[in-house]
């Protein structure tokens, strides 16, 4: 269609290169010129179907950088972080910005901030409106490359908090380095205060042969945040990668994973949980690229929507030609627990290769009636029994989390979301 | 090593074995090329066509001026030049009214009808039937209806060439005749039905076809009759540069029963072919239809040279509490198929089914699934989706099952199988789930495989050759598909099923 | 202590037409101590008085009463049954996966006592006294943790139910062809637990098809039930008279 339409607010402040922060300019204006050209994808873009961004993003976010937040406010958002002493070190950003008061850095691993980087060699990902809006805005980020052979033993964290005095995009952009049989666990978490802000944060992986990277993120963002992301992975051979989301927060969330195989016999595993009710609205987009042999990919998502909660999976497993024995699984099950709770879901497989083993399942449905009788029968009530059933549910994604800890935090969480809910 | 040859040979192979490719000599009467207002007119005219509908087909032709060709499918191919082809073809001598009787069609036609393995005359079908069957006697409708006979309407490019046992099937209430008899015999229901299902402007193939549709069978089933034998429509492009344009409508009244079959083939030709039909079936209270498709059209040679472009929309609407419908497919024809038979579940109660087999090989292209539509409460729907590609083709499902917030209690289960024969095909599915309420209970499963070398050596090892055992192999990955076909369909499919891979296994 | 009296019942369910009345007056008094036996033959309403009586969803009593220990059982919820002492043995044990058994038992122990008034049983009390129960069973430790019913055997099923049973103490426990898909041992090993929980305040009623199970189980009274009616009743010479003529007498009688 090449009908003009009005800018939206948000689109104009996006298209203003005035806006743009300094360093990687070349880069930058390409970014934002295309951000400009296309605007915000509306539900007509086939990928953003179920999740109409342009009109989501309904006001101006001018890009933003810093800003002081007051240090209760910051101690009560990095407190929502369950994962204090699980890890050895942290690093922390706050409105975009390195927190070095409130981190501490690991030893042994390279590490160094975005925002002092000369060079970095980023190229914008072709009709991705969320990287071509974080290559041009991003503020800072972690630059972590763990060197050849080195095994970090406790796991690093990344804590992104947000509170802008005033609606804002904030964007960060981290880029991961594993190199050959190097090893890392890498837990994220994002919070952000109650008041509208969109953040938009964009992780780089690259993952050398015979490394492994560990990645957990829990998604507390503030009630009225849009949250942005995306992950893009590059998988060496025998390269693995556990990648898991859980998105609790949020008044919208847009999680996109881009992972390409490069080396034969890999594994990637991707999986994440959703516990969202309200008016709150996650989407998860997943493009699977076997471009080589022999490789292996897992996606398993359990969503759980309360309320008027909106649940969205896309995920797209692509097979080349000659990718054989190519082994890709995905699924996606939703319980929708109240009556203006949805779930869309659209599992894609595209294939070019005979001799591969490729599958994907997909289902949506309320609490099972014979097993909810079961409970009561042995003289559970009915809202324990609901309980119990609920975070079963998401106790099922929870184990595709190798860290056990980490797997008893996220359950944690799963029960406070559920006493809050009075399920 | 041997049955890893098997596959290398599918390759290479000719696919040219197409059996339906010959082509009648017959002279023919041509609207003018191309689409215009007078070219509709001209349409409307030698049907001889109420007023109102020659509107309708202005109003459908403007819409379509302003519509764009959809372009998500994932299907590539030439364009069409829409100025290029005739709208129109009959044979000579037809005017609006058709034959009476088969003395007065030509011998050649007929001769195309048995060289297809369609009997047109009634008698012998009766013969025919009655050899094997019981003696002739009335059934309990008075009607002289043998078991196993089936009701054939052939369209022959724009035309009805003839249907039989209309007579028979009047007596028990039954409609049963092309779609421009019914528009002079039984204006107000078609007028009642029509664009009802397939809106005017639903998509712009569906558009294009209510401004020219030709021919194509108009069915009545009143209410509680079971319609005494089974309905059948033969469709046959023969003349050049034509496109066939065929509108199906079936409505089946509170508490009737019918089962349609239908059939296509089409000559081998260098050039494409359009075919855009709509196919709309209106389901009462309690009624059921069951819809089969065997598309065979010509799917073009090795090189993609030449074949039809299937682009078909074809929707029910259970309109009625508890009505049922059932769509059938094998599609082993086209080289480009765009196929969706839907259901919308209105009706509290109502089901829908698809079953489908789609078969491609050399350069076919195949996009086709279906949409279920719950609106209703307790309303349910199945799909069986088997995909076979071969060659160098591309096979997609393409999918929606979605539940609207008031479908309390809808079902679907849903099963989308693909197989692959050797490394130069594609498979490709992408079903859209949309659950709005949470009492909707929805399971998706899809998988791809090949047929493994343990498959193809334990048959050769049981004496089957190799083109034997893929038949066999693939037969029964599509096993639940083919089980839900007529008796008259089964056969043929499974000989088809092997004439389409043929080319792939030597 | 149970009082079912002119006990009439169909599917509750706006799809199927009227008129489907699968109990049709059942009366019966079962006594502290007693074990009855209900036997039948497919489709005469078995399945579907355990799940009335335990409180299914799903079905409408069109008439009669129920009460337990005096009080109105029918307008209680399941859980509120089995907080009263009501255990109902499946046919089908219901899969859940995710739970594990032992947390599954704890809940379940848990919410009967906290129903009750009682204080909640501490985690290693339960598990002592789970362990104690599961030896008798012979189901092994590792059972417990995993998800309740997933990937059991026949067997395994029907023994865990009887765990669950020993565990929670009820005081009417009700089995659903509990001999369904058992073999000889296991048929053995599941009777000994249920004979183990024999006292004279808690009742059992067995439900089954055939004979075998009462050879183990020896009831004091048995019925037969038939197109939704009691249609005899008698001692545990009934039974074997059963096995011997079969049901074709009763099935011509009831129509």
């Amino acid at each position: 269609m090449s009908i003009a339409i009005a800018k939206t607010p948000a689109e104009e402040v996006y298209a203003d290169l005035d806006n743009l922060p300094d360093g990687f300019d070349d880069i930058r204006k390409q970014a934002a010129n295309a951000v400009a050209k296309s605007g915000l994808p509306n539900r007509r873009v086939e990928e953003w179907k179920w999740t109409d961004l342009r009109r989501i993003v309904d006001q101006a976010y001018p890009p933003a950088i810093g800003g002081d937040v007051a240090a209760e406010k910051l101690d009560e958002l990095s407190a929502l972080s369950p994962f204090g002493n699980i890890v050895g070190s942290r690093i922390v950003f706050v409105n975009g910005v390195f927190d070095e008061t409130r981190s501490q850095l690991p030893k042994n691993i390279s590490i160094s901030m975005l925002a002092s980087a000369d060079k970095v060699g980023f190229s914008l990902r072709d009709g991705d409106v969320i990287d071509a809006l974080n290559l041009a805005y991003a503020s800072d980020g972690v630059i972590i490359n763990v060197a050849k052979g080195v095994k970090v033993e406790k796991p690093v964290e990344l804590v992104f908090l947000t509170a802008p005095d005033q609606p804002a995009t904030i964007t960060t952009r981290n880029v991961i380095r594993l190199e050959e049989g190097a090893e890392l666990t890498l837990l994220e978490t994002h919070a952000g205060h109650n008041e509208a802000y969109v953040t938009n944060c964009v992780t780089e992986i690259s993952i050398a042969d015979n490394a492994t990277l560990n990645r957990v993120r829990l998604q507390e963002d503030g009630e009225n945040a849009i949250h942005l992301s995306n992950t893009a992975a590059n998988l060496g051979q025998e390269a693995n990668l556990r990648d898991f989301t859980f998105t609790i927060g949020g008044q919208t969330t847009r999680n996109q994973g881009f992972v390409t195989f490069n080396g034969e016999n890999a594994a990637l595993n991707m999986s994440g949980s959703y516990m969202i009710a309200g008016k709150q609205h996650a989407d998860t987009t997943l493009v699977i690229n076997h471009a080589v042999p022999a490789c292996e990919s897992r996606e398993l998502y359990k969503c759980v929507m309360d309320e008027n909660a909106r649940g969205v999976f896309q995920g797209k497993v692509i097979v080349a030609r000659d990718a054989q024995k190519t082994d890709g699984q995905q699924s996606a099950n939703a319980l929708l627990l109240s009556e203006g709770a949805e779930f869309d879901a659209k599992p894609e497989l595209e294939i070019y290769a005979d001799d591969v083993w490729c599958g994907h399942g997909a289902t949506s449905g309320d609490l099972d009636k014979n097993q909810l009788f079961y409970l009561k029968a042995r003289g559970i009530p009915e809202n324990k029994a609901k309980a119990l059933l609920i975070a079963a549910f998401a106790a099922a994604a929870f184990d595709e989390i190798e860290n056990e800890d980490v797997r008893e935090a996220f359950n944690e969480l799963a029960q406070g979301w559920l006493q809050r809910r009075e399920v | 090593m041997a049955d890893l040859d098997t596959i290398e040979r599918v390759k290479e192979i000719e696919v040219d074995k197409y059996k339906y490719g010959f082509e009648t000599d017959i002279e023919s009467d041509l609207a003018p090329k191309g689409l215009s207002e007078d070219v509709i007119r001209f349409i409307s005219a030698k049907k001889g066509e109420p007023e109102w509908m020659l509107e309708w087909r202005l109003d459908a032709y403007r819409r379509w001026l302003t519509m764009e060709e959809p372009s998500w499918a994932k299907v590539d191919y030439p364009k069409v030049d829409f100025d290029d082809l005739y709208y129109y073809a009959a044979p000579k001598g037809f005017d609006e009214n058709g034959p009476n009787s088969l003395d007065e069609v030509d011998p050649e036609l007929l001769r195309t009808y048995e060289k297809l393995g369609i009997s047109l005359k009634e008698q012998e079908i009766l013969a025919g039937v009655r050899r094997q069957d019981e003696p002739s006697k009335l059934d309990d409708q008075g009607l002289n209806i043998p078991k196993g006979a089936v009701a054939v309407d052939a369209v022959f490019d724009s035309v009805s060439v003839v249907t039989t046992f209309k007579k028979e099937l009047a007596k028990a209430g039954v409609i049963f005749c092309p779609i421009s008899e019914a528009l002079r015999d039984h204006p107000d229901l078609v007028k009642k039905y029509l664009g009802t299902v397939v809106p005017v402007s639903d998509n712009f193939y569906a558009t294009l076809n209510s401004a020219v549709f030709s021919d194509g069978s108009f069915v009545y089933i009143p209410p509680g009759v079971r319609c005494p034998m089974e309905l059948s429509t033969y469709f046959r492009i023969n003349e050049k540069n034509t496109g066939q344009f065929e509108r199906t409508l079936i409505i089946a009244d509170k508490g009737s029963y019918v089962s349609y079959l239908e059939g296509c083939t089409a000559p081998m030709r260098d050039e494409n072919q359009l075919h855009a039909a709509v196919v709309e079936l209106v389901l009462l209270e309690d009624a059921e239809i069951k819809y089969s498709t065997v598309q065979n059209w010509y799917p073009g040679n090795a090189e993609g040279k030449g074949g039809i472009y299937n682009f078909v929309t074809k929707r029910a609407d259970c309109r009625g509490d508890n009505s049922k419908v059932s769509w059938t497919q094998v599609e082993t024809g086209s080289a480009v198929t765009w196929k969706y038979p839907s259901c919308i579940l209105r009706g509290d109660n109502s089901s829908g089914e698809f079953y489908s087999i789609a078969v491609s090989n050399g350069r076919q292209q195949i996009d086709s699934g279906t949409k279920m539509i719950h609106l209703g409460k307790n309303t349910s729907s199945r799909i069986i989706s088997k995909g076979i590609s071969a060659g160098k083709s591309s096979n997609t499902y393409r999918g929606i099952v979605s539940a609207h917030r008031k479908a309390t209690g809808a079902r679907n289960f849903t099963q989308c199988d693909s197989l692959l024969i050797g490394d130069k095909c594609s498979a490709h599915t992408v079903p859209y789930i949309e659950a709005k309420t949470p009492t909707a209970q929805f399971e998706h499963e899809a998988t791809t495989s090949k047929i493994s070398d343990e498959q193809l050596f334990y048959c050769k090892a049981r004496g089957i050759n190799e083109e034997e055992a893929v038949a066999l192999i693939v037969n029964g990955f599509a096993r639940d598909v083919i089980q839900q076909l007529p008796m008259e369909f089964m056969a043929e499919t499974q000989r088809l099923i092997g004439i389409s891979l043929e080319g792939s296994v030597g | 202590m149970l009082e079912i009296k002119n006990l009439h019942a169909k599917v509750a369910s706006s799809v199927e037409e009227e008129g489907t009345e699968i109990l049709r007056g059942i009366s019966l008094t079962v006594n502290p101590g007693e074990v009855h036996a209900i036997m039948g033959p497919n489709g005469s309403g078995k399945s579907t008085l355990s799940y009335i009586l335990s409180g299914k969803d799903g079905y409408e009593v069109t008439e009669g009463s129920v009460t337990y220990n005096g009080e109105d059982l029918l307008d209680k919820e399941a859980d509120e049954r089995a907080a009263a002492g009501i255990f109902l043995a499946f046919q089908y044990p219901v899969e859940i996966p995710g739970v594990a058994t032992m947390q599954f038992l704890k809940t379940a122990l848990n919410s009967q006592r906290k129903a009750r008034g009682e204080d909640e049983l501490s985690t290693p009390d339960l598990m002592r006294l789970v362990r104690e129960k599961s030896q008798m069973l012979k189901v092994k430790p590792e059972m417990l943790k995993r998800p309740v019913n997933v990937g059991f055997s026949g067997g395994e099923k029907k023994r865990v139910e009887i765990l669950q049973m020993a565990v929670l103490e009820p005081t009417l426990c009700i089995l659903d062809e509990t001999d369904s898909g058992l073999d000889i041992d296991a048929l053995r090993v599941v009777a000994e637990g249920v004979n183990a929980l024999r006292s004279p305040d808690r009742a059992m009623i067995i439900i089954t098809h055939y004979q075998r199970l009462l050879d183990y189980i020896v009831p004091d009274k048995v019925h037969v039930l038939s197109k939704g009616k009691i249609v005899n009743s008698g001692g545990k010479e009934l039974a074997l008279e059963l096995e011997k003529d079969g049901y074709a007498a009763y099935e011509v009688d009831a129509a």
